[in-house]
């Protein structure tokens, strides 16, 4: 018995090894294969550059409108450049996740927008250079980054680009669409009250609430809800809690404009005084009590259906939802937005300055079959008529040229603000906005703005009841109700949630565990008993601490501080 | 094939190396035959074993498993020193082991109930009806049980309201404490039926002649299930027992991802779902892989202590 066994393991462990020899052989040959033969199509390819391609495309951001090239945009670029392209988007987990498992398989789709996860793609050595490809073959890409083309430099040890950022160059914001929303309907009942403190916020909510109890097809109202059930919780909990206490946001960290110095948000006793006002809203009903646990879709259809009263949110979050509504014909419950703050001493920090934040952007992949047509597309999308062409659509169809001004006509531009959605499907109007561009309020030589983003056009695209509202608080976009643009000083290290930590390094770690408790002490914090909640927040506190959160802050110190070096070059 | 019977003993190594060989010629084409399903599971199943080798290095996937920087013990030793560990630990021993323990009681006892009907269009219909849910995909069930105990017009809330034994709606995903029973019952209500089936396929080989015989000496229906229905399906029980129970550590992360949310993450939180969010999704692969093999091991010596007590009480094996 015992000599068959180790007969049988004797067979198994050479049967191992020549797998294992055979499997290495078999690697080198493929990968001196696909060498060489990528040496060849390169070769071809200079002869007949516009032979259409098909390159794949990982989105880290889910585009449900992604019109699969099948728009009038997506048709005319895939005439115009012979590329096709196939978009992947994560399914079913985070952008993170996806990212991570390409890493393990090392393999990658021709371009990636990798977001957050950008430093892992490097460290993983899956992204190229594209520093020689854009000096070479991109006129265009190095023209609209201009001055701030040194901030595309990865790191000081590493002066690579590995990501076009993709936020517009020169960028003024025209339109605010984060803050407090409150329905119209509410506002009117009220008789538009000054919205500026959370106290406003919640008087205008609770008189309407207490008035209709109801809505129309007899459904409850809701007073407010959070879409807190997944990450977004970042977005409509966490990040709100800067705007309403005078800070811009930085990710999780608060940074002190003087010193540089970061610490984690929470940390800030103004913020504990923000989460109790929501604690406040929990204990007498006028928070969602669903908001913690609900799923993304459950929120999108609860806001659709016409019956929460306010949120906090931003609105290419609630926007989906926003759109149905007015698809539905009702108005009356779509969301005007105020920056409210917790009193008045303080002043909402939303649109602080940053400079060009070289932020999140697409790159290139070791495996892509033709860097150098890729970036040649790219550059096409980045040149003055790429530009017009993903921001405005096709001259004719989507837009008109009438005494040199670019106008939309009324038939599109109906519908591309009551029925956003599918717009951009069948148009693929902002689906295309993969490359170096120019932000909102930048010219193009003709004196047209590149975006369609302008105070005028905003303003078209106002529903009857925004431009009600808006007109009673004498304003003509909600941004008018925003602190100006230059009231604060500029932030010299951009935004701090734009950097990355070392993948798997100490700080990332704790980073990570930090943000696990959070998601589980803020929804907690808020939904205990008024008299309970300075108890768990201490908790939280002190959770913190334990999971090593001075040594994070230091370490995040140094990166604010490495980043006002790097970029003040 | 003819045995060997050789009955001299004479020259005990060489002969019986002998043997061996022979046979194996002998039997060569059962060899043969068996052969590319020791090859399939080489490849899918040792090979990947290789693999292992990062949880004792710092693995950048950017170069070869042998150009590493190697760390020792430094993933395990961080791994045990983490309290989450512990906690996501728990909750995959508690969620498992409740689920067993449901998941081997009540199918029997359906399968039982069912095995006793009379109507053969009544037994098939329950069957068909109660094993449907298996096909049901977990972000549908998950969605559906959301919507049955969601606040804001539950049913399950709402017929407790009608019933007057509670005032207002309770929250009962908010509720960390009871998210266990919600994963377990929710598993029973999806894998009831399918899991009953293989019971009932033990059941119909039962030899009715010993029903038969039993009635004869005057055994009622209860009687007949106890003495001879259940000691007919104990093997097949027991081997399915002591199969689930190698897979106490790893039991997938769907229902507890898809029913869990931040606020019951205390209780929601299992080892595959901690292996995901602080090994791949880092990028930290050497530590997800230092997780996997705590679970392989606590897997196989699980497999063994159950197999080794079931050995004791019956004096038969299954492995």
């Amino acid at each position: 018995m015992k000599r068959k066994m180790q007969m049988a393991l004797s067979l198994m462990l050479a049967l191992v090894f020549v797998f294992v020899t055979a499997c290495g052989n078999s690697n080198n040959e493929g990968g001196s294969n696909t060498g060489s033969t990528n040496g060849a199509t390169n070769a071809t390819n200079e002869g007949e550059a516009a032979e259409p391609i098909t390159i794949r495309v990982a989105s880290g951001d889910i585009n449900a409108n992604w019109d699969d090239m099948q728009s009038e945009t997506g048709k005319f670029i895939q005439e115009k450049t012979g590329i096709t392209m196939k978009q992947e988007f994560p399914v079913g987990g985070t952008d993170a996740e996806m990212f991570a498992l390409m890493v393990a398989s090392d393999e990658y789709p021709d371009l990636v927008m990798p977001k957050g996860s950008a430093g892992k793609l490097v460290d993983a050595g899956a992204l190229i250079d594209l520093r020689p490809l854009i000096e070479e073959f991109g006129p265009n890409i190095k023209k609209v980054y201009g001055e701030y083309f040194n901030r595309l430099r990865w790191s000081e040890d590493d002066d690579a680009i590995y990501t076009l950022p993709s936020g517009g160059v020169g960028q003024t914001y025209f339109e605010a669409g984060g803050g407090f929303q409150l329905q119209h309907q509410v506002l009117e009942a009220a008789g538009y009250p000054e919205i500026k403190t959370v106290q406003d916020y919640e008087a205008a909510i609770k008189a309407y609430i207490e008035k209709n109890p109801k809505t129309a097809d007899g459904q409850p109202t809701i007073g407010m809800s959070l879409n807190g059930g997944e990450w977004q919780i970042l977005i409509s909990v966490t990040n709100p809690a800067f705007y309403a206490t005078g800070a811009p946001d930085d990710g999780e960290f608060y940074v002190n404009q003087d010193t540089h110095e970061a610490i984690m948000h929470y940390q800030r006793p103004e913020e504990r005084e923000y989460f109790r006002w929501l604690n406040h809203m929990n204990d007498i009903g006028l928070l969602d009590k669903e908001s913690f646990v609900q799923k993304y879709d459950q929120y999108k259809a609860k806001v659709a259906s016409g019956r929460v009263l306010g949120l906090i949110d931003q609105d290419w979050d609630y926007g989906d939802a926003q759109n149905a509504l007015k698809a539905a014909g009702n108005f009356k419950a779509t969301y005007a937005r105020f920056p409210v703050t917790l009193n008045d001493t303080f002043q909402d920090h939303s649109f602080q300055g940053t400079g060009y934040i070289a932020g999140y952007g697409i790159g290139i992949t070791k495996d892509a079959k033709d860097p150098e047509r890729l970036i040649k597309f790219l550059d096409y999308l980045a040149s003055d008529e790429g530009q017009v062409l993903v921001n405005w659509g096709i001259e004719g169809k989507h837009y008109n040229v009438v005494d040199g001004k670019r106008v939309i006509p009324e038939d599109i531009q109906a519908q591309k603000s009551n029925d956003n959605n599918t717009f951009k499907k069948t148009t693929g109007i902002g689906n295309y906005l993969l490359s170096a561009r120019y932000g909102d309020g930048v010219k193009d030589p003709s004196g047209n703005y590149y975006t369609t983003t302008f105070p005028e056009q905003i303003q078209t695209a106002y529903s009857e009841e925004d431009k009600k509202t808006l007109a009673k608080y004498n304003a003509t976009t909600y941004k008018d109700l925003w602190p100006a643009d230059d009231a604060f000083p500029e932030r010299k290290y951009g935004a701090a949630w734009t950097l990355p930590f070392e993948t798997g390094s100490q700080a990332n770690v704790i980073f990570q565990k930090t943000q696990d408790i959070m998601k589980k002490r803020i929804p907690e914090a808020i939904l205990a008993k008024p008299a309970d909640f300075d108890k768990i927040y201490d908790a939280f506190l002190k959770d913190l601490d334990d999971a090593g959160v001075d040594k994070l802050n230091a370490e995040f110190t140094k990166m604010v501080k490495d980043r006002v070096a790097l970029w003040s070059k | 094939m003819k045995p060997l019977t050789d009955g001299n003993q004479q020259t005990g190594l060489a002969n019986k190396k002998n043997r061996f060989w022979s046979r194996a010629f002998q039997q060569r084409y059962l060899y043969m035959m068996s052969l590319p399903f020791v090859l399939w599971i080489f490849i899918f199943s040792y090979v990947p074993v290789w693999g292992w080798l990062t949880a004792f290095q710092n693995y950048k996937p950017k170069d070869s498993i042998f150009n590493q920087k190697w760390v020792g013990l430094d993933n395990f030793i961080e791994l045990f020193q983490d309290e989450r560990f512990y906690i996501v630990l728990r909750n995959t021993l508690a969620m498992s082991t409740m689920g067993l323990v449901v998941s081997f009681t009540i199918p029997v006892i359906f399968a039982l109930l069912l095995n006793e009907m009379r109507g053969q269009f009544f037994k098939r219909s329950v069957q068909t009806i109660s094993y449907l849910p298996h096909f049901v995909s977990w972000v549908v069930v998950a969605g559906l049980v959301s919507k049955m105990l969601s606040t804001d017009g539950g049913a399950v809330n709402q017929l407790l309201i009608y019933l007057n034994i509670i005032d207002s709606p309770i929250q009962f995903m908010a509720k960390g404490e009871w998210f266990w029973s919600i994963v377990t019952l929710s598993d029973l209500w999806k894998e009831m039926g399918w899991n009953s089936i293989i019971f009932l396929a033990a059941m119909s080989g039962i030899d009715p002649e010993l029903y038969e015989a039993s009635t004869v000496d005057g055994a009622g229906r209860f009687r007949k299930m106890w003495h001879i229905t259940l000691p007919g399906i104990r093997t097949t029980f027991m081997v399915l027992f002591i199969l689930s129970i190698g897979h106490l550590v790893s039991i997938g992360f769907e229902k507890q991802f898809l029913l869990g949310n931040p606020l019951v993450s205390d209780y929601s939180e299992v080892l595959d779902l901690y292996a995901l969010k602080y090994g791949i999704q880092m990028s930290r692969y050497s530590y997800g892989t230092a997780i996997g093999i705590f679970n392989s091991v606590v897997s196989i010596l699980l497999v063994f202590i159950a197999n080794g007590i079931y050995k004791r009480v019956t004096k038969e094996s299954i492995i």
